[in-house]
C-alpha cells in the first residue's frame, strides 16, 4: 500500500509539472506545427520552380530565390526552435522534478519569437533577406531572437539548478550542453557576419560554420535528449549501455564545434580549416553510431512497445535516421567526392536529413508522448498517426536520395568542363520533378498531423484511461481501446 | 479536487484511496508512466569500435591533408585539385587568333592606362600646359628608334611638337616594361588619337629597342633632343610584320591558316 502511495504521490507531482507548463509547450507545438506547413508549402513551391520555371513566374514575392531562403529560414526558426523550445520546457521540468514557475514569461518570449518569424518572412519575401545562409531574416531581428532565447530557455537552466536529487540523467546532459552551446553559436556567428567588418570570404565561412554547428550542436543534442528520454521510458528497459551513452556525448561535444567549413574547401582560406570541417564531420560518425545503437538497442529489448507506441515509432525512425547521416557523413566529405559535391544539391539533402530526417521525427515522437500529458486527452485516431508516420517516412527518404544521389550525380556532371554546363543543370530535372513529389507526400503527412495537433490543442481529444496505440484489429474502433472514461 | 479536499490525507470524510484513484484517471497519462532508468550496463559489440576505428582513421587521414596552420600568400590556399589543368578527355581550348594590329592595340592601351595616361591624358592630347599631345606629334609617327628611346630613358629639355615647344621633364618609362609590351604601347600610340600609321611595332623591334637602351646605359638619364636628332634617327631593326596577320591572343604566336 505504501508502495501505491508513493506511486500516486509521484504521479501527482508529474501532474503538476505538466499542468504548470502546459501553456507555454502546447504554443510552441502548435505555432511550430503551423510553420511547419508553410515550410512545406514553401518547399514544394521550390521544388516545383526548379523543373517548371514559370511557375507563379509573375509573383515576384515568390521567386525562387526568395521561396528558397523563406523555406528554410520557416523551416528552421519557425518549427524547428519551438518545438526544441517545447521539449526543452517540458522535458528538464520532468527531470528536475520541479513545477515551472516562469510559464508567462515563457509565453510572452514564445509570442514574441513568432513575431519575429513574422517580420523576418516578410522581409525576405519582400527581398530584404540578408543573404547570409541560414541567417537570411533582416538583420535586426537577430538580436530579438537572442533575447526571447534567453528568457526561454535560462528558466530550464534555473530549474536545473534547483533540481530535486543529485542526479543528472542522460537527456540533461544534450539538454543543459544545447542550451548553452546556442546563444554563443548563434551570437559568434551574427556579431563576425553583421558587426565587425570582417573578410567576405571569412564571413562566408562562419556562415557555413554556423549552419553545420546550430544543427550538430542544438538540433541534434535535443533529438538525441528527447530519444533518451522517451525509449526507456515507454519500453520500461533501462538505457543499453550508460558508458556508451557517456561515450557519445562527449564523442558529439568534442566533435561537433570542428565541422563545417568544408563547404568553403578549395577557397582562398588556410586549407586547413576546410580539412578539419571535413573531418569533424566524418568522425560525426562515431557519436551517430554510438547513440544511434544505445538507442535502438534499448528500444529492441521491447520490440512490441516500438510497433504501438507512436512516440517510440518515431524516435526510431529519427534515431535510424541519425545513423543514415553519420554514414553518409562519411562519404560527402571525402576530399575527391567533396570537390564533386560541393556546389550541389546533396548539401540540401544532407540538411534535410539532420533537419527532417533526426530532428523533426525526433520532436514528433516527443510531442505524441507530451501533449496527452499536457491536455489529459488522448490522441483522436490511430489512421491519422500512421497516415502521418508512414507517409513522412516514405517522404524524406525520396527528399534525402533524390538530393544527395542526384546531387551526386550533378556534382559529376558539372566537372565535366568538356561539356557545357547546361547538360549538368538539365540532368537535375528527374531528380527535381521527383524531390516535388517527396515534398508533396510530407505536405500530406503534416496535413494530418497539424489536424490532429489542432484537435488536441481545442481540448477535443478522447477522455480515457488508454494511450492510443498502433494497434488495429479488424471490427476495432479507429480509435482504439475506449477504457474508462474520465470523470474529471 | 474540491477545496476542502485540498488534504486528502488529513480529512475525517473523504476516502483517501477514491480520491487517489481520481487523480490517477485524471492524469492517467502520467499515472501509466514508467520510472526511468539509465543504468543497463549491456557489453557493446566490438564491430561499433571497429566501425569507429574505420571512421576514426579515415577522418584523420584528411584532418591530415590539411597541412599545418599557414597564414601565408594566397597562392599557398589554393588546394590541389582545385585550379583544373587541361580537361580530361578533351582538347585544349584555343584562344581564337586575331589580327596582330588589334591585339597591340588592345594590350598597348592597358600599358598606356598605366603608364602614361597620368600625363597625357586619355585622349592622348597632353594638358596644353606642361605634357605635349602623342597625337598629330611627328616624335610618334616617326622613326621609331627615337620614339622608343624617349619611352624607355625619359626626355629632358626643350621638343618641339605640334609647332610648339615644350620644356617638361618625362621620367623613364623602363621600369618592368617587357619587348612585347613596349611593341604594344609603341603600336598603339602609332595608331591612336588621330595617328595612322597602320604598321604594327613586332616584338623583335621591342627587343632591339631594349638593346639600344641597354647600349646607352640604364644609368645615363634622360635623353635629350640632340642625341636623338643625331644617334636615333632610324627605325628599329627586327622583323617587319604584316598587321593583318593573324596570332594568338595570349602567346602572341602566328597562327597559320
Amino acid at each position: 500500500m505504501s508502495n501505491q502511495l508513493s506511486n500516486n504521490l509521484d504521479s501527482s507531482l508529474r501532474t503538476s509539472i505538466d499542468r504548470s507548463v502546459s501553456n507555454p509547450v502546447m504554443f510552441f507545438f502548435t505555432s511550430g506545427a503551423a510553420w511547419l506547413a508553410v515550410a512545406v508549402l514553401l518547399g514544394i513551391l521550390t521544388s516545383v520552380k526548379s523543373h517548371w520555371p514559370s511557375f507563379l513566374e509573375g509573383c515576384g514575392a515568390l521567386n525562387t530565390g526568395r521561396a528558397y531562403i523563406a523555406h528554410l529560414n520557416v523551416l528552421i526558426y519557425g518549427w524547428a526552435f519551438q518545438a526544441a523550445f517545447g521539449t526543452i520546457v517540458w522535458l528538464m521540468a520532468r527531470l528536475c522534478r520541479k513545477p515551472s514557475e516562469k510559464s508567462g514569461v515563457i509565453l510572452m518570449a514564445g509570442h514574441l519569437w513568432n513575431l519575429g518569424v513574422s517580420i523576418g518572412i516578410i522581409g525576405i519575401l519582400l527581398g530584404k533577406g540578408t543573404g547570409v545562409p541560414w541567417m537570411e531574416f533582416p538583420v535586426a531581428t537577430w538580436v530579438i531572437f537572442l533575447i526571447c532565447y534567453v528568457l526561454i530557455a535560462v528558466w530550464s537552466f534555473i530549474q536545473f539548478r534547483v533540481r530535486e536529487g543529485g542526479h543528472v540523467y542522460v537527456s540533461q546532459w544534450y539538454l543543459l550542453s544545447a542550451i548553452f552551446l546556442f546563444p554563443w553559436i548563434y551570437g559568434t556567428a551574427n556579431i563576425f557576419i553583421f558587426v565587425f567588418d570582417g573578410h567576405p570570404v571569412m564571413t562566408s565561412a562562419i556562415a557555413a560554420w554556423y549552419k553545420s554547428a546550430v544543427v550538430l550542436l542544438f538540433f541534434i543534442p535535443i533529438a538525441i535528449a528527447s530519444a533518451y528520454y522517451i525509449a526507456p521510458k515507454v519500453t520500461g528497459r533501462p538505457v543499453y549501455s550508460y558508458n556508451l551513452a557517456i561515450f557519445g556525448f562527449w564523442s558529439l561535444m568534442a566533435v561537433g564545434p570542428w565541422a563545417g567549413m568544408q563547404k568553403l574547401m578549395g577557397a582562398p582560406l588556410p586549407p586547413l580549416l576546410g580539412y578539419l570541417g571535413a573531418g569533424a564531420a566524418i568522425l560525426f560518425f562515431i557519436p551517430a553510431i554510438t547513440v544511434g545503437l544505445n538507442i535502438l538497442m534499448t528500444v529492441r529489448s521491447n520490440g512490441e512497445r516500438a510497433k504501438q507506441s507512436p512516440s517510440l515509432r518515431f524516435t526510431a525512425a529519427g534515431i535510424i535516421a541519425l545513423v543514415t547521416m553519420g554514414i553518409f557523413g562519411i562519404f560527402l566529405n571525402l576530399p575527391s567526392v567533396l570537390q564533386g559535391v560541393q556546389f550541389s544539391m546533396s548539401g540540401y539533402g544532407y540538411e534535410m536529413l539532420a533537419l527532417y530526417g533526426v530532428f523533426t521525427m525526433c520532436m514528433f515522437g516527443a510531442i505524441y508522448f507530451i501533449v496527452p500529458r499536457i491536455t489529459m486527452r488522448e490522441w483522436l485516431s490511430i489512421r491519422f498517426i500512421k497516415m502521418h508516420f508512414n507517409l513522412s517516412v516514405y517522404g524524406i527518404i525520396a527528399i534525402v536520395i533524390g538530393s544527395i544521389l542526384g546531387g551526386y550525380l550533378q556534382g559529376n556532371a558539372q566537372q565535366a568542363w568538356d561539356e557545357p554546363w547546361m547538360n549538368a543543370a538539365t540532368s537535375t530535372y528527374a531528380w527535381n520533378v521527383f524531390n516535388s513529389f517527396a515534398w508533396f507526400f510530407i505536405l500530406i503527412s503534416n496535413l494530418f498531423f497539424c489536424l490532429h495537433l489542432l484537435l488536441m490543442w481545442m481540448r477535443l481529444g478522447r477522455r480515457s484511461n488508454h494511450p492510443t496505440l498502433l494497434i488495429e484489429k479488424h471490427g476495432d474502433s479507429p480509435h482504439g481501446l475506449e477504457g474508462k472514461i474520465q470523470t474529471t | 479536487m474540491s477545496e476542502e479536499n485540498s488534504k486528502p490525507d488529513l480529512n475525517e470524510d473523504s476516502n483517501v484511496l477514491e480520491s487517489h484513484m481520481d487523480l490517477i484517471d485524471a492524469s492517467a497519462a502520467s499515472s501509466r508512466e514508467n520510472h526511468l532508468r539509465e543504468n543497463g550496463m549491456e557489453p557493446v559489440s566490438l564491430w561499433v569500435f571497429l566501425a569507429c576505428g574505420i571512421a576514426l582513421i579515415i577522418g584523420g587521414a584528411v584532418i591530415g591533408k590539411g597541412g599545418s596552420i599557414s597564414f601565408g600568400a594566397l597562392n599557398d590556399y589554393v588546394l590541389n585539385g582545385y585550379i583544373q589543368g587541361d580537361p580530361p578527355g578533351g582538347e585544349v581550348v584555343e584562344m581564337q587568333p586575331k589580327p596582330i594590329i588589334d591585339v597591340f592595340v588592345k594590350n598597348g592601351a592597358k600599358i598606356y592606362q598605366a603608364k602614361c595616361q597620368g600625363c597625357h591624358q586619355s585622349n592622348g592630347l597632353g594638358d596644353g600646359a606642361n605634357y605635349p599631345p602623342l597625337g598629330n606629334s611627328e616624335w610618334v609617327t616617326g622613326e621609331t628608334a627615337a620614339l622608343s628611346q624617349i619611352i624607355m630613358n625619359g626626355l629632358m629639355g626643350p621638343i618641339e611638337v605640334d609647332g610648339r615647344v615644350w620644356n617638361g621633364a618625362m621620367p623613364s618609362q623602363a621600369a618592368g616594361m617587357t619587348a612585347a609590351d613596349l611593341a604594344a604601347v609603341m603600336t598603339y600610340i602609332r595608331n591612336s588619337f588621330g595617328n595612322e600609321t597602320g604598321d604594327v611595332v613586332s616584338v623583335e623591334m621591342g627587343e632591339n629597342a631594349i638593346a639600344k637602351y641597354k647600349e646607352r646605359g640604364v644609368a645615363a638619364g634622360p635623353i635629350q633632343v640632340a642625341e636623338l636628332e643625331s644617334k636615333y634617327k632610324l627605325n628599329l631593326e627586327g622583323e617587319v610584320v604584316d598587321p593583318q596577320v593573324k596570332v594568338n591572343p595570349e602567346t602572341l604566336e602566328k597562327i597559320e591558316e
